[in-house]
C-alpha cells in the first residue's frame, strides 16, 4: 500500500515537471512567439494554438501581436517662424517581424526607447520646417465658417448686426494652410516608418495629440486675447452709447418737430379764424359805416367806461335836459 | 473530511493509503468540475479560447468550458455603455455629482485655429461591439481610446476660430468627432462603437482671460442697456410731445371756433339792429345813446358829476387818473 502512495506522488511530480517544462505551449490569440534553441532562433509562431517544443532546451519568448501604443513626452519645438510650442504626439505600432524584433530590440521597453529616438526626431524635423498654422489647423474650414459674435444670441432689432460684426471681428480671413495637421502627421509617419522595419516594428500611425504654446508664449497670447476682448467689449459699449445718443438726438429732433409743427398749424388755424372773423365783421359793417362807428363806440363805452374813475361834467348831450326842457344850452 | 485524516498528537493512528487516494481523487474531480463552469453576466459576453485560439462566443448564464487550461474564457462587458472623461473627472456620480477640483490642462488646453487658447472638456461614451476584436487587436485599449479621442478633438478645435468653438460649431465638433473617432477605431479593429461624443465646458483659460471674455458679454448687456435707456428717454418724451401738439392744435381750433362764432354773433346783432335803425335812424340812434349812458351811469360809486359852468376846474385827484375822467 505504501508503495502505491509513493508511486502516485512520484507520478504527480513528473507530470507537473513535464507540464511546466513540457513540450507544449499555447500561443494565444493576439500573441506571437519566438522559439530559441541555445540562443538561436529556430522558429516563430504567429498563429494561435497549441505548439510543441523540445523541453528544457527550447526557450519561448512571447510578444504581443496586437497594436501597441507609444506615448512620448511632449516636446518643446520651434516652428518655422520660430515660435516655441509643445507638441505631444502618440503613435501606434506593431511587432511585425518578431524575429527581427527579438534580434534588434528584444523587449517592449527597448522597443519604446527605440521609437522615442525615431519619432521624437521626426516630429522635430517636421514641425521645425512648417509654420505654426500648418500644425494647428488641418483644413481651411475656418474661412468658410461664419464668424460668431456674442451678439447673435441676444439681439435686438435695434442692433445693426453687420455694423457690429465689422466692429468686433478681429480677423476676417485667416491665412490658408497648405498641408494641415493630418498631412504633417502623415509626413512624420512616413519619415519614421522608413526606419522602424530595422527593428521589426511596423508603425501604424503617428498622430499629434496636443499642441500647446510654450509657457512664455502662453502669457503673451493671454494678454493678446485679453486685449482683443477688451477692444471688442469697448466696441459694444461704445456702439450702445452711440445708439443711445442717436435716440436722444432723435428725441430732440422729433419733439421739436412735433411741437413746432403743431405751433405752425395752430397759428394757421387762428389766423384763418381771425381772417374769417374780420371778413364777417367787415362785410356786415360795410353796410353802414357811419352807424357802425356809432354802434361800436357805444358798445365799447359800455365795456370800458366802468373801469375808469370818472369825473363827468354835465356838458354832455345826455345831461342837456338837466338845464331846460328844450335841451338847449343856457 | 480532512479532520479524520489528522491524528491527534501522541495518539498513534494508522492512515489507510486507500483512503488518501480516494480523497485526492475526489479533490481533483471537484477542482476539475468547478473549473469547467463559469458565469457570464447579463451585461457580458464571453470569448472562449481553446488552446489560445478563439473557439466560440457565449452569452449570459452558466457556461461550460473544457478545464485544465485547455479552454479559457474572457468575459467582456459588451452591453455596458462606458464613459471616458477628458479635462475633468467625476469624483462621485449621484444626484449631486461631485467633480474633482483638479485640472487636467494636458488634456483640455488646446489651440484654436485663430491661435487662441481654450479649455475644452468633453466625454465619450462607447460600447464594446466586437468582443474578439476588443480582446485581441489592440494592446493598450484604454490608452488608445484616450489618445485618439484627444487628438481628434484637438484637431477639430484647431481648425476653428475660438468663438465658433464656443458657440456655433459645438455640435458639428461633436458629430465630426464621433465620426472620426469611429473611423480610427475601426481602422485599428478596436471593436468599439462610439455612441456619444459630448463637449462639456468650453471656456477660455481661467483667470484674466476668462474675465475678459465675460466682460464682452457684459458689454453686450451694457450696449443693450444703453440702447434701452435711449429708447426710454425717447418714449418718455415723444408721446407726450405728440399730445402737447394735439393740445396746441385743439386750442387753436377752439380759438378759431370762438372767434368766428363771436364775430358771427356780433354781426348778427349788429345787422338786426341796423335793420331797425334804417327804419328810423334818428330815434334809434338817440335811444341807443341814452340807453348806453344810462347803463353806464347806473354804477353805484366812483363817478362824480360836475356842472358844466364850473370854470377852471382842476381835478384834485392824482394826475394819472385825471385825464380818463374828463370829457
Amino acid at each position: 500500500m505504501k508503495k502505491l502512495v509513493t508511486t502516485l506522488v512520484v507520478l504527480l511530480i513528473i507530470v507537473v515537471i513535464f507540464v511546466l517544462l513540457g513540450p507544449f505551449y499555447i500561443v494565444e490569440q493576439g500573441e506571437q512567439a519566438v522559439v530559441t534553441r541555445f540562443g538561436k532562433i529556430v522558429t516563430t509562431n504567429t498563429e494561435p494554438g497549441l505548439k510543441f517544443k523540445i523541453p528544457v532546451i527550447d526557450n519561448v519568448v512571447k510578444y504581443s501581436k496586437k497594436i501597441l501604443s507609444w506615448d512620448g513626452d511632449a516636446q518643446r519645438v520651434p516652428t518655422a517662424e520660430n515660435q516655441f510650442i509643445w507638441v505631444d504626439a502618440t503613435a501606434r505600432w506593431k511587432i511585425a517581424n518578431p524575429q527581427k524584433f527579438y534580434e534588434a530590440v528584444s523587449t517592449l521597453e527597448q522597443g519604446w526607447a527605440r521609437l522615442d529616438d525615431v519619432i521624437d526626431s521626426t516630429i522635430r524635423t517636421v514641425i521645425t520646417s512648417n509654420n505654426l498654422r500648418e500644425a494647428v489647423r488641418n483644413t481651411n474650414i475656418i474661412n468658410e465658417l461664419e464668424a460668431t459674435t456674442e451678439i447673435l444670441q441676444q439681439q435686438d432689432e435695434e442692433v445693426d448686426e453687420e455694423e457690429l460684426r465689422e466692429l468686433t471681428q478681429t480677423e476676417k480671413s485667416y491665412e490658408t494652410v497648405n498641408r494641415g495637421r493630418e498631412e504633417l502627421s502623415q509626413e512624420m509617419f512616413k519619415l519614421a516608418a522608413e526606419l522602424t522595419p530595422d527593428y521589426g516594428i511596423e508603425l501604424v500611425d503617428i498622430i499629434i495629440r496636443q499642441i500647446r504654446y510654450s509657457d512664455d508664449l502662453t502669457e503673451s497670447v493671454y494678454s493678446r486675447m485679453i486685449k482683443e476682448r477688451n477692444q471688442i467689449a469697448e466696441a459694444y459699449r461704445s456702439y450702445g452709447q452711440g445708439k443711445k445718443a442717436e435716440w436722444l438726438g432723435k428725441l430732440e429732433n422729433e419733439r421739436k418737430t412735433i411741437l413746432s409743427e403743431a405751433y405752425q398749424e395752430s397759428e394757421g388755424i387762428r389766423g384763418e379764424a381771425d381772417a374769417e372773423a374780420t371778413q364777417i365783421y367787415a362785410s356786415a359793417y360795410e353796410q353802414d359805416p357811419e352807424f357802425f362807428e356809432f354802434w361800436r363806440s357805444i358798445e365799447s363805452y359800455r365795456k370800458t367806461m366802468p373801469q375808469f374813475t370818472k369825473t363827468i361834467t354835465t356838458d354832455m348831450d345826455y345831461f342837456k335836459y338837466l338845464y331846460n326842457e328844450e335841451g338847449t344850452a343856457e | 473530511m480532512s479532520e479524520r485524516d489528522v491524528s491527534p498528537p501522541g495518539l498513534p493512528f494508522s492512515i489507510k493509503p486507500k483512503f488518501i487516494v480516494t480523497v485526492v481523487i475526489i479533490v481533483v474531480v471537484i477542482a476539475v468540475v468547478m473549473s469547467s463552469f463559469f458565469v457570464v453576466d447579463q451585461t457580458e459576453q464571453a470569448v472562449v479560447l481553446r488552446f489560445g485560439k478563439v473557439n466560440r462566443i457565449v452569452g449570459p448564464g452558466l457556461q461550460f468550458k473544457v478545464p485544465l487550461g485547455i479552454e479559457k474564457n474572457y468575459n467582456v462587458a459588451t452591453q455596458r455603455v462606458q464613459k471616458m472623461e477628458f479635462g475633468f473627472r467625476t469624483q462621485q456620480a449621484g444626484i449631486n455629482t461631485a467633480y474633482s477640483g483638479a485640472d487636467f490642462p494636458e488634456e483640455s488646453i488646446m489651440l484654436t485655429g485663430d491661435l487662441n487658447i481654450i479649455d475644452v472638456e468633453w466625454i465619450i461614451q462607447y460600447r464594446i461591439s466586437e468582443p474578439v476584436d476588443w480582446l485581441f487587436n489592440v494592446e493598450f485599449r484604454e490608452q488608445t481610446l484616450r489618445d485618439i479621442s484627444q487628438s481628434i478633438i484637438n484637431q477639430l478645435v484647431g481648425d476653428r476660430a475660438i468663438l465658433n468653438v464656443i458657440g456655433s460649431e459645438r455640435t458639428s465638433i461633436e458629430q465630426q468627432g464621433q465620426d472620426k473617432m469611429q473611423e480610427r477605431f475601426d481602422d485599428y479593429g478596436l471593436g468599439v462603437t462610439v455612441t456619444t461624443v459630448k463637449l462639456r465646458n468650453i471656456v477660455p483659460p481661467r483667470g484674466e482671460v476668462q474675465d475678459a471674455f465675460e466682460d464682452v458679454n457684459r458689454a453686450v448687456q451694457d450696449m443693450n442697456r444703453f440702447i434701452n435707456e435711449g429708447k426710454e428717454a425717447y418714449n418718455q418724451e415723444i408721446p407726450k410731445a405728440r399730445g402737447q401738439a394735439q393740445q396746441l392744435i385743439q386750442e387753436a381750433q377752439g380759438y378759431a371756433a370762438e372767434r368766428v362764432n363771436n364775430s358771427e354773433g356780433d354781426v348778427a346783432r349788429f345787422v338786426s339792429v341796423l335793420d331797425q335803425y334804417e327804419l328810423s335812424p334818428e330815434v334809434t340812434r338817440t335811444r341807443l345813446y341814452i340807453e348806453t349812458l344810462e347803463a353806464l351811469f347806473q354804477q353805484k360809486e366812483g363817478t362824480e358829476l360836475i356842472d358844466r359852468g364850473l370854470e377852471n376846474f382842476i381835478p384834485f385827484k392824482g394826475l394819472p387818473t385825471a385825464q380818463g375822467g374828463t370829457q
